[in-house]
């Protein structure tokens, strides 16, 4: 397949190399020369200096024969013509665009019509999603739904005084012998693998579970963290973002504080929210954070645009009790540093749309992709075709190589952790779990 | 100050009510009554009128806010002076300052009366003091800018001194068309409420009167014991539905006949004021229930009440003054309260209560968030800190004008309820209130500086204070 990127950012580098890696040709195209000699350099992708905005530099790169294009520049103006180019002129199958502003994906889906290979991202609706979702489960880093919300993958950093301190994984299953609970992924000393029964469980270690939702709280319990003592959210920064979470939570009818240091944007964010407590200050002033109650609260979510300010504000609400803190950190440097400081997550809006990107960007028979911390480890859910290699026999003869789990598998309406006895049925659907060097076997041992 | 031009617009109002005084004059015929003290009205009105119109002839049309202060202040005098004739004129009927009384009670739609027996009165007489409610409920300046193309584009200056209201709505772009859509369902509701109380059982003079005097919030009776005379329960539910038209702001009505009754529903301020209705209905239901009774008497007459004070109509069914203290504590809250904003209705208004408790509440809000960035909304949208200021220097002004009224009655020899309930009930424009002026007494007894003073507080009331209070400022007169 040949894959035309447009933008040679965080998101439109990433996107184009893992696409890459997946082992599709693509094109990156790009306007600053000095990052074009950069990128040629880091990445195994062709690149293209122009504006990709016009039609010149898109055939150059191209584009009559292209399977699929992805507009990933820093505008939403930008953005919106390249695609509109892709999709109206020159008739590309598939097309995904970057769209911050909910009001351009309007005018967007007028223009395109109702034609599902013509996608629009908004990077930060996904960061509003991610943290929503990450909420009700204090001390997660990551939680991703799988089949429909049966099956969660949930991170958590094992404490030293957590109850998990020392189990082998393979005694999990008689922790909890009703519903699905099992380990996908672990890092351990910086390293990711994907675990087996003899594994065990280490204080210190990141380690993803894959969970029925009603286990989720025993999970937790198990891990030692616990819900704030009010049920209550604090949100540092009356930005896009910000304001969009306040309405949500606003929505679940859970009480909202917004800390906003500039006066006018702290008066519209008054004038467009409801119920929330709208103060105006600095989120790094730890005496205000303390007057309006920052100890007490469930969850701080720092969305400033600043993202080390970010960090500093979800540390000092760390320090004064907040249980549950979110950065919104682009930076990846930034968020490697941090990992454990103990901020509990860290939301990357730039990394969230590169992930979205891949999920529709992934054709076939996978449903959704998942990539977890770092990217080292991804999930994946997909059906399976009566041709694959998985059908042919038990799980255990197959000889999948290391760092590849089948993790669940969805019979009927239930949600099954396979043994290696089993063996899964045409048309199944499956959860598997590989490390990114694994990635692209995928498809081969899916479709063949 | 384009003062020709104010003289100018009083003369042509002259002339219109001399226009409104006919109506009586035809009635008078009709029952064969007097028509001489009618005669007269008109000829003098005309007569004064033609001069204004004539001699002031302006070159400049243009109205700055001051001159429709002036203009709106001295239309409501001069049409109450005037209107103040045919009572003066009519044999045996007023003394000057009992006419003077009775007219602004009138125009400013209070319903306080000082005639003690109405069956004395010729009927033309009945109809014209009706009239002149109905006239003064919609405001007797829309109704100029309505018909007379004389305004131009100074009428909204007029306007926002008439209707001035915390926000001046325009439901259509040209403002005389905003005027006739309001004079029109005006109009409509009144017919309507005629035809409802014919079909009720009253004739045709007394439902015409009844219904000018409930669509204005007015409160003459053509009866002495009010509404209540009649014993009828569908005529009491009929006038109480009406009443609540009349106190509900003319803005929603429009919504709802252009097909937009679903915003209405939201709307904030209806939902208060049907609120307030309802609760101060239960509350007299269960201070003045009494075993024995039909407890669908008691909720008929709590509920009529409620509304009649509420929309500041001041109709009567029963008299309060026999009702418990904890009663008529509410009556006097009501007496206070009013109907909303836009409406006929007079008080200190809904939506100005609602911002005012709203306003409040941001206040301790940020006496315990310090730091915290808390404006008031109404329906959405962020309220003016001006506008709020404003709603807050109107209280201050309406409780001091208050005050000085009830001060003026109680020099006078009278006991504190009776002067407190009559200047409210006269700033607010209800008509009845508690002691010596209840539900089925009168003004008579009061000395003429009284009346004076309660017509004025009549005045300041229907105007919203800041039209008139405007002219006690010196820099008002100022160059």
């Amino acid at each position: 397949m040949k894959v035309i990127v447009v933008g040679g950012g965080l998101v439109g580098s990433t996107l184009a190399e893992r696409i890459a890696s997946d082992g599709h040709d693509v094109v990156l195209v790009e306007q600053s020369r000095a990052l074009v000699s950069e990128l040629n350099d880091r990445f195994d992708v062709q690149v293209v200096c122009g504006n990709g905005a016009t039609v010149p530099v898109l055939e150059e790169a191209g584009i009559a024969t292209c399977d699929m294009l992805l507009a990933t520049t820093d505008s939403d103006e930008v953005n919106m013509v390249v695609a509109l180019v892709g999709s109206e002129i020159f008739r590309v199958p598939k097309v995904i665009t970057r769209l911050r502003h909910s009001g351009h994906e309007v005018g967007f889906r007028r223009i395109v019509g109702d034609n599902a290979q013509r996608v629009a991202i908004n990077p930060e609706h996904a960061a509003v999603e991610k943290i929503l979702s990450l909420m009700p489960v204090p001390g997660a880093v990551d939680v991703v739904p799988f089949f429909e919300g049966q099956l969660v993958i949930a991170g958590f950093l094992v404490r030293p005084k957590s109850e998990f301190n020392g189990l082998l994984l393979s005694h999990l299953r008689l922790l909890f012998p009703g519903n699905p609970v099992l380990v996908v992924a672990m890092r351990r000393d910086g390293e990711w693998r994907v675990p087996h029964g003899e594994d065990e469980i280490r204080a210190g270690d990141l380690v993803y579970f894959a969970v029925d939702p009603v286990e989720l709280d025993n999970v937790m319990a198990l891990l030692g963290h616990r819900h704030g003592k009010e049920r209550r959210v604090m949100i540092a920064g009356a930005t896009r973002i910000g304001i969009q979470l306040a309405h949500r939570l606003e929505d679940q009818k859970v009480p909202v504080t917004l800390v906003e240091p500039g006066r006018a944007e702290a008066e519209s964010a008054a004038a467009e929210l409801e119920s929330t407590t709208v103060i105006h200050g600095s989120p790094t002033d730890r005496e205000l954070l303390g007057e309006e109650g920052a100890d007490a609260v469930d969850g701080f979510v720092a969305c400033t645009d600043n993202h080390e300010e970010n960090v500093v504000a979800c540390l000092l609400a760390r320090k004064l009790g907040a249980a549950h803190t979110f950065a919104l950190v682009d930076n990846p440097a930034l968020a490697s540093l941090i990992a454990d400081l103990g901020i509990d997550a860290v939301i990357s809006p730039r990394l969230l749309s590169v992930g979205v990107a891949l999920h529709f960007a992934r054709t076939g028979n996978v449903k959704r992709v998942a990539a977890l911390l770092d990217d080292a480890v991804e999930a994946f859910e997909a059906v399976v075709p009566g041709t694959s290699r998985l059908v042919q026999s038990p799980l255990a003869q197959l000889g999948l190589p290391r760092g590849i789990l089948v993790a669940a598998v969805q019979r009927g309406d239930r949600i099954i952790v396979p043994g290696g006895a089993d063996r899964i049925q045409p048309g199944e659907r499956v959860l598997i779990v590989t490390t990114a060097a694994m990635t692209s076997r995928i498809d081969d041992i899916l479709e063949r | 100050m384009n003062s020709r031009f104010v003289v100018y617009l009083l003369g042509w109002l002259l002339l219109m009510e001399a226009g409104f005084v006919c109506v009586p004059l035809l009635t008078a015929a009709l029952f064969g009554e007097s028509i001489k003290p009618y005669v007269m009205t008109i000829m003098i009105a005309v007569i004064a009128g033609a001069v204004l119109v004539q001699f002031f002839r302006p070159s400049d049309r243009h109205i700055r806010p001051r001159e429709g202060f002036l203009v709106v202040g001295g239309a409501w005098i001069a049409v109450s002076l005037l209107g103040a004739l045919p009572y003066i004129l009519t044999p045996g009927a007023l003394g000057a300052v009992d006419a003077f009384f009775e007219s602004v009670s009138g125009f400013t739609t209070t319903g306080s009366t000082v005639i003690g027996d109405t069956t004395v009165l010729p009927r033309s007489l009945l109809l014209w003091r009706a009239m002149s409610q109905w006239l003064g409920g919609m405001g007797i300046i829309l109704f100029t800018i309505a018909i007379l193309p004389l305004l131009g584009i100074g009428g909204m200056q007029l306007f926002k001194a008439e209707v001035p209201g915390p926000v001046a709505d325009k439901v259509q772009p040209r403002l005389a068309n905003t005027a006739r859509s309001l004079w029109g369902i005006y109009v409509a509701l009144t017919a309507l409420e005629w035809l409802c109380l014919r079909v009720a059982g009253l004739d045709t003079f007394e439902a015409l009167c009844h219904s000018f005097t409930t669509l204005a919030t007015g409160g003459f009776s053509t009866r002495n014991a009010s509404v209540g005379e009649f014993g009828s329960a569908a005529v009491e539910w009929i006038v109480i539905v009406f009443m609540l038209a009349a106190g509900i702001n003319f803005v929603l009505h429009y919504r709802v006949l252009v097909g937009r009754g679903k915003e209405v529903l939201r709307d904030a301020e209806l939902r208060y004021f049907l609120g307030v209705v309802l609760g101060f209905t239960v509350y007299f239901v269960l201070t003045v229930h009494h075993a024995g009774d039909r407890i669908i008497d008691t909720v008929r007459i709590s509920a009529f009440q409620t509304v009649s004070l509420l929309t500041t109509t001041g109709y009567a069914t029963t008299d309060v003054e026999l009702w418990s203290g904890a009663a008529q504590l509410a009556v006097i809250v009501l007496l206070i309260l009013g109907g909303m904003s836009g409406s006929t209705g007079g008080g200190i208004k809904s939506l100005r209560t609602l911002l005012a408790v709203r306003s409040l509440r941001a206040t301790v809000h940020r006496l315990i968030h310090p730091h915290a960035v808390r404006p008031v909304k109404y329906a959405g949208v962020v309220v003016e800190d001006s506008v709020l200021s404003g709603i807050w220097a109107f209280l201050t002004a309406y409780f001091l004008i208050a005050i000085i009224g009830a001060a003026v009655v109680a020099l006078a020899g009278y006991d504190v309820l009776t002067a407190i309930s009559a200047s409210l009930t006269a700033i607010g424009n209800v008509g009845p209130g508690l002691g010596e002026v209840g539900s089925y007494d009168n003004f008579v007894h009061f000395p003429g500086f009284v009346k004076i003073t309660l017509a004025v507080c009549m005045l300041f009331g229907r105007l919203e204070i800041f039209t008139l209070l405007a002219w006690f400022s010196p820099e008002f007169w100022r160059r």
